[in-house]
Order: C-alpha cells, then structure tokens, then sequence
C-alpha cells in the first residue's frame, strides 16, 4: 500500500465531461489545448463548442501547448476563499502563452511579491490527487 | 415604415410619447440588521415606495424584481409577488447581477411601452451581511468565476478586480492612490447620507498603511457588505396623473447594455471592457439624443474602486487613462465638476447591487438631497456592473420629459 498524503483540502475543478481530455493530458504532465478543426485555431477554457465568433464547429484536437508565456496580469493574495489557505500568501496571474490564449493559474516557486506584469513564465506540473493535475507556472530563470 | 428595423429612434419616440419615468422610491436602513429576511426588506422598501408615489399596492400591475444571494428561490418575482399580495400582469426576475437596478428600470419601461403593464414595482431587498457575511462574499467568486479552470486557483472576489486593477495601473502608469481616492470620496459623501453603514473618517494614508487583500487592493477597495432593500416605481406620466400622484416623474431618457466577458480567462484586453461599457453608454446616450459631456451627476457602479475608473473611462466621461488622477483631485466629489455617486455608493453607503444609485439619482433630479444635493442637475447618468466587470447596462434620467 502506498503512503498515505494529506488529503487535498483547496477546491478542485467542477469538472464538466467535455474537458476530459485537458485532465487527462495535465494528468499526463502535458498541457492540451483545444483546437478548432474549422478555424484552426486554438483556445481556452475548453468547451463544447468554437468560441470563436465565425464558428459552430464542435470538432476538436488537442494540440500541446508552448508552455511558455507571460504574464498579463496577477494578484497576490493575502487572503484565500477558503480556510484551506489560511495563512498563506499566493499570486493568482492570467498568463498570456505564447500560442495566443490567456490561462488563469498560479505563478509558483518564487516569492509571490516580485512577479510583475510582463515576467516570461513556464508550466509546472503540480499532482494535487489521483485525479487531478493543474498546470501551475514559474518564472523562466 | 412598417418595415424598418426597429432602432434607438424609435426607443425615444416611444419613450417621448410615453413619458415613462419613476414616481416612488423607497429605502430601507441599511446595515446590520439581524433578524429580518431578505422577503422583509424587500416588501419593507416596497411598502416606503408606494407610499412615496402615494398610490394604493393594489393600483402596480407589474413586478420586477432581481434575485436573493441569501435565499434562493426558483421564482423570485412571483414569490413576492404572492408574498406582498400583488396580482401583476407582468412578472419578471433579472439576475444580471449589479447591472440588474439599473435594467429594472428599462424593464420596466420596455413593459410598458408594449402594453404590458402601467405602473411596475421595481425592488430588491436581501440579508446579505446577516445571512452570508463578509467573509462568505469574498467567496462569492464561486458563482461568478469558471468553477473549473479559474477558482481552483484561489481566486477571490477581491482578487478578480484586483487582477483587472493591476493591470489598469501598469498600463495608465497608475498609483495605488488612485484607486483608494475613490474610496475617500465615497467616505465623504455617505457621512452625509442618514442611512449610510459606513461613515468614519477615512483618509488616503489610513487605506496605505492598511495591509493589502489582494494587491494592489485594500479592504477600502471593496463594496461593504449589508442588509437592507430600496425599491422604485415606474410608470407614465398620464397614469401618474389618473392615479393623482402630485409630485413629477424623474423621467427615462435612454438605456444600452453591453457586455464583455463572463470569465477573466475571456477578457483578451483592457480594450473589451472599455468597448462593453461604451456600447452601454453610447446606446443610452443615443437614445437621450445628449452626449457624454452633458450628464450633471454620474453613478457608477463601485462594487471596487476599480471598477469606477474604468467606468468613468468608458463611458468617456474622462479621456482613457485620466480617472485615477480626476479621482486623486478630487474632481469626483458632490461639489467638484464630475460630482459621482453622492450617497456614498457601495464601498460605504450599502450594498444592494445599484439600487441605491437610482433611488440617489432620483433624489438628486427631484432636488431632495439635502446635504448632498448637486446644484439644480437636469440629467443622471446611472451605470451598473455585473459579473467582474463584464455584463453593463446604463440608464439616463432627467427631471423634465425627452423632448
């Protein structure tokens, strides 16, 4: 049997089933993005349907991701939504990725207080439990 | 014409030859206020609107009400409806979060412009503060954000605006000042306003020695939260008339909606937001046939002090990148030349989506704003936000009829 961890105690995704394959790919240590087979285009957050304003294309793939970006803008939080986070400070950023869509996620493995707007930042993988991976990001040294 | 496509133009045709306008107004005290629910407050500002107007309840036809954060209800009109003993012929929930007061009162007129209903009752009322709590509003990102690529990242309702707010002072090249002027003036104005939660000294040094939220915002970035309920009464000024109500109508002059993003992962730029809020405005604007320029007192939306700059900036009130300044001047209190939200708004006045800025507006054309009172204004501009900034509606009054 293996070693028993600390339940994960922050929120996790509402998962809606026709984002499975992103899951599946951070699960995977890869960061997929939906790509419209009729534009040809990709984009984020994964849907059931094109978002974009030419299309009602509901065919996809999943292409993987630069995972680099920067960031376009960020917060550092001193107070979190739930008890989970007491005491913790954290930065949540939209990072814009080099592939041309913005991303909601954590900026990690750095002090909170020096992300600025602009920092070139990279994906990190961060296993939360068995079924979920999110794709965090730090800054490119 | 009978085939033209039905436009602005004739929006203010209808809305010159009906007159339609709001003829009562009600508020409750605001604040903490145990023991009352949220069908309390609602029937409480209710019962001081139709008395306002001087009608009888059972003279409304028409209810339009918005939502409860403390008690969910499948229905949320028709449950007051049968609560305060209402039988209207026209029935409507908005739930557009803080752009719903404001689409109230273009709800309303749309009803009546189409023969829906004469006189509609426009209310809302909620225990936000006693039911839910502060701490369970900063929470309230749930329901606003993506559940499944935004808040298992820790975001905060603060956060939300504070993500948007620093991005605005990189690209205006801002200070933190900027933002928390607005909350002082708003300080300012709700000392004079009886029914204000909020009325403490608070200067520009006591928001920077307070620690952050989520930067660059304080707590005095954020809405206060309350319980409490307002309420309006729209209808024509010939059913004002029929129903013998002395007073005149503060009358409808224009209404546009615009929106941007529903998730902060959406908003590609600065440039969407400004856009939704202009399309708001400029629909309104064009409706009114008045510019920009013309508008004597301005309530927007302040649910954070963010949120204001860029309204202020969209709607062109102030050129793209100058509010932060106009704010830290002083330009946006009752006596200065863009006097804004003189009831103290949401940041210390009360909470109650922009209810009160319509019931303020209100005052403030019928010249009964005591303390607060604006030199004889004609026009009010009312713009509120729902979501992060993502979903506007504006509406502009004035206190003489469109002509």
């Amino acid at each position: 049997m293996s070693e028993e961890k600390i339940e994960y105690q922050k929120p996790l995704p509402d998962f809606r089933p026709e984002t499975k394959p992103f899951w599946d790919g951070t699960k995977q240590h890869k960061l997929l993005l939906p790509k419209c087979k009729e534009t040809g285009k990709v984009f984020f957050y994964p849907r059931a349907i094109s978002p974009f304003p030419e299309s009602v294309n509901r065919d996809f793939e999943w292409v993987e991701s630069t995972g680099k970006g920067k960031v376009w803008t960020y917060s550092v939080h001193y107070m979190g939504p739930t008890r989970a986070y007491k005491g913790e400070v954290y930065v949540v950023a939209l990072i814009e990725l080099h592939d041309g869509v913005k991303m909601m996620s954590n900026i990690v493995e750095c002090d909170p207080e020096s992300v600025t707007i602009g920092m070139e930042v990279e994906v990190v993988f961060e296993d939360a439990t068995e079924e979920v991976t999110f794709a965090k990001f730090k800054p490119v040294k | 014409m009978g085939t033209q496509i039905p436009n602005v133009d004739d929006t203010r045709e209808l809305l010159k030859k009906n007159q339609i306008g709001i003829v009562g107004i009600g508020e409750t005290e605001q604040g903490k206020i145990p023991g009352k629910s949220s069908f309390d407050f609602l029937s409480h500002a209710s019962k001081l609107a139709i008395e306002d107007a001087g009608i009888l309840k059972s003279d409304v036809d028409g209810i339009i009400t918005a939502f409860s954060l403390v008690e969910e209800t499948f229905m949320h009109c028709t449950t007051f409806a049968d609560y305060i003993g209402i039988n209207p012929k026209y029935f409507e929930s908005i739930a557009i979060g803080g752009a719903t007061a404001v689409w109230m009162t273009a709800a309303a007129a749309m009803a009546i412009n189409s023969g829906q209903a004469e006189v509609v009752l426009c209310a809302r009322g909620d225990n936000t503060l006693s039911g839910i709590s502060s701490a369970g509003m900063i929470a309230l990102i749930r329901e606003m954000c993506h559940g499944e690529f935004e808040y298992p990242f820790g975001l905060t309702t603060p956060g939300g605006y504070a993500l948007l707010a620093q991005r605005y002072l990189y690209e205006t090249k801002g200070k933190r000042e900027h933002l928390h002027s607005v909350a002082v003036t708003m300080r300012q104005h709700a000392k004079l306003k009886e029914n204000a939660m909020n009325k403490d000294d608070l200067s520009l040094d006591d928001i920077l020695n307070t620690r952050l939220l989520a930067s660059p915002l304080t707590k005095y970035d954020c809405s206060i939260v309350t319980d409490g309920g307002a309420a309006f009464i729209v209808t024509t000024k010939a059913k004002a008339k029929e129903l013998g109500i002395k007073r005149d109508p503060v009358y409808l002059h224009g209404m546009g909606q615009g929106f941007s993003h529903q998730y902060l992962t959406s908003c590609a730029d600065l440039n969407q937001i400004y856009g939704a809020i202009e399309t708001s405005g400029e629909k309104a604007f064009k409706t009114a046939g008045m510019t920009n320029q013309n508008v004597d007192v301005t309530f927007l939306y302040d649910c954070f002090t963010i949120t204001t700059l860029l309204e202020l900036e969209g709607l062109g009130i102030v050129p793209r990148g100058h509010a932060g300044a106009a704010a830290l001047e002083g330009r946006l209190h009752k006596d200065a030349d863009i006097p804004l939200n003189t009831h103290g708004g949401l940041l210390s006045q009360a909470h109650l989506g922009a209810m009160h800025h319509v019931v303020e507006a209100v005052l403030q054309l019928r010249g009964e704003a005591g303390e607060r009172q604006v030199k004889s204004p004609s026009t009010a501009l009312v713009h509120g936000n729902g979501g992060i900034v993502s979903a506007h509606s504006t509406i502009l009054l004035g206190n003489e009829p469109l002509s």
